[in-house]
């Protein structure tokens, strides 16, 4: 996995791209994660568009992205989520956990 | 430092996350030599990697001088992916439900229960000398 983030409105967005299976992968995003909220960046939107599958390592990984914002009164958005994403989601019930947007404009446009 | 070996249709891994991308590279290339659509080559890979992380964590202990092997087959439409260790066996009955609400939010526990989902058979063999999961699925 490659990792890449800009900014738009306060808004930070996390590019992950390829695959997210392990290893590396889960200190490469939790790394990036901390370093945000030390610097007070609490609005995040992970855009899933490049990430062409991740396994329960991946779910993993966006589930401590979640609770670790909302710990630190941030908030997280997903945007951009594949269809083979999508199916491990629903299997897992985790689609009753994030909130998921079509593109990176409505998930920015969704923050309070 | 052990490095990934292969023979024929079999990789071996030492037990370590870093070589997960091997084991990958190998599977799907293999796969996409046998024909498989690019849906079901991922199906595969996600539940292979699964099974490569629970033999390096929980059969090997991450133990680098202990191996994992993967074996790739092919009989006519099906596709048999052999994942084996060198740990001491697990009880695939004692893993908690991930769909419970007391479980949602648990970062770890997904892994079997994603393999059974997207695989036709998963069949779970303990020997003396380690587990070995088979997942089979139609191509």
């Amino acid at each position: 996995m490659k990792l890449t983030d800009r900014e738009v409105n306060n808004v930070v967005i996390l590019e992950p791209r390829g695959k997210i299976m392990g290893g590396p992968d889960a200190s490469l995003l939790h790394d990036k994660l901390y370093e945000l909220i030390e610097n007070d960046k609490k609005r995040v939107v992970i855009d899933l568009a490049g990430v062409e599958w991740m396994n329960s390592t991946g779910l993993g990984i966006l589930i401590s992205s979640y609770t670790t914002l909302r710990n630190h009164q941030g908030e997280l958005k997903l945007a951009n989520v594949t269809d083979k994403i999508q199916s491990l989601l629903t299997i897992t019930k985790l689609v009753s956990v994030f909130d998921a947007h079509d593109s990176v404009d409505e998930a920015i446009k969704s923050f309070k | 430092m052990a490095k990934p070996i292969i023979q024929g249709d079999t990789i071996k891994v030492p037990s370590s996350p870093e070589f997960l991308p091997d084991v990958d590279i190998f599977l799907e290339g293999t796969l996409r030599g046998f024909g498989v659509q690019e849906s079901v080559v991922a199906d595969i890979a996600i539940s292979v990697s699964e099974l490569v992380n629970n033999a390096i964590v929980h059969g090997n202990k991450a133990t680098l001088t202990k191996m994992v092997t993967v074996r790739i087959t092919r009989a006519g439409n099906v596709v048999t992916v052999r994942v084996s260790d060198e740990g001491g066996g697990f009880d695939p009955t004692h893993v908690p439900d991930p769909l419970a609400d007391e479980n949602l939010l648990q970062e770890v526990g997904r892994g079997l229960f994603i393999v059974h989902s997207l695989m036709d058979k998963v069949e779970v063999e303990a020997t003396g000398s380690g587990t070995t999961v088979a997942i089979t699925k139609a191509i």
